[in-house]
């Protein structure tokens, strides 16, 4: 039986120009690039195109990649980016949606429908993790979800893990006293 | 990414007491997981994916992609330095565009040694016009300053042998 190829002899194919070893890639890494993302933007769609744009990222920059790091961990830095960029954008885009202005000019755009069923699939946790700072939120998925050591997440982010791990801490704490208040209110929906 | 650095960090037995409460009231977050999206997705998901790369690497995408990275800068960039360059006109030269000007902006005794003859400072010459000679001076010139502002022995200390006789032949008198 032959042995699984390695990530970086993968790479190495990918930039011989043998497109399958990228595809191999792809499915070795979708889930957990998935769930990554998902985690950070909050919603299924969102983290779909975001896993495409990963991969499609990667591929166009895997000349650049030098194996400093494994290649997984490049590949979840550059999903961490952009799932943060998506949800910049949406924290943009809802700030512009909530403002008179354009409300006017657009005045179907809230569906409050949409926002019912969201909230009715999303669990209590997904909404508090969805209510952390940016640089909270991923260091928070990826230590809470991914049990991801602080070295590892170091790399991912590009810092020390002093400070990572105080943000793991404020993380938690803003979490849990979000589930408890959630659990006091028992299913009353909560305001976001 | 920029964390901010704490002096007392958390440590292991807090960090793993509050995950431990926080798993108490959420459940298991692998639990999650079982929520996500099934087997036909993934297979889906390589698909679009790689369709995707297809259109992102197409020439007309690369051909774009290079049009707004290199070429459209580029040119932006080379067009606005020509254009720099043709209208740049240095600030003191534009201020100062006629003799006339620069000579009002002096005091009078220094026009009347530069120009010695101010009746031709007029308002159309240019500094084309009195560039070439405004340092070069007749003898007749020379003779009609020294004559009407004296100090000629002042004057003869700076010449050579030959000039003083010149000079005093140009003034028409054999002792001074």
């Amino acid at each position: 039986m032959m042995e699984p190829q390695s990530d970086l002899e993968l790479v190495q194919e990918v930039r011989n120009g043998r497109r399958q070893a990228f595809t191999e890639l792809m499915r070795r890494y979708q889930q957990r690039v998935y769930w990554v993302a998902r985690r950070i933007v909050g919603s299924h769609d969102e983290a779909d195109d975001v896993v495409q744009e990963a991969f499609v990222k990667a591929y166009l920059a895997l000349g650049d990649f030098r194996g400093d790091s494994s290649f997984f961990t490049w590949l979840y830095r550059i999903t961490v980016n952009l799932s943060l960029n998506a949800v910049r954008k949406r924290q943009v885009m809802n700030y512009l949606h909530e403002s008179e202005l354009l409300s006017r000019i657009l005045p179907s755009s809230d569906d409050p429908g949409r926002d019912v069923e969201q909230q009715e699939t999303e669990s209590a946790l997904e909404r508090a993790v969805a209510r952390l700072p940016e640089k909270q939120k991923a260091v928070f998925v990826m230590r809470y979800y991914d049990e991801m050591t602080y070295e590892e997440i170091g790399r991912v982010l590009k810092t020390s893990v002093g400070g990572l791990k105080a943000n793991y801490f404020h993380a938690l704490r803003k979490v849990q006293e979000y589930m408890r208040n959630e659990n006091e209110r028992g299913k009353e929906p909560p305001h976001r | 990414m920029k964390m901010k650095e704490e002096k007392n960090p958390p440590t292991d037995e807090a960090e793993r007491a509050l995950v431990g409460e926080l798993k108490a009231l959420a459940g298991e977050p692998s639990a999650q997981a079982g929520r996500g999206p099934q087997d036909p997705y993934w297979a889906n998901l390589i698909v679009r994916t790689n369709q995707r790369i297809d259109r992102a690497t197409s020439p007309r995408a690369l051909s774009i992609s290079w049009a707004a990275r290199v070429a459209i800068p580029g040119v932006v960039a080379i067009v606005s330095f020509l254009v720099a360059l043709h209208y740049y006109v240095p600030g003191d030269l534009e201020s100062h565009t006629s003799v006339t000007d620069v000579l009002r902006a002096m005091p009078v005794a220094s026009v009347d040694s530069l120009l010695v003859d101010p009746s031709r400072a007029d308002p159309s010459l240019s500094v084309a016009d009195v560039a070439p000679d405004v340092f070069v001076f007749s003898n007749d010139q020379i003779a009609d300053y020294l004559s009407t502002h004296g100090s000629i022995r002042a004057a003869i200390d700076g010449l050579s042998d030959r000039e003083p006789s010149d000079l005093i032949t140009a003034l028409g008198s054999d002792d001074n």
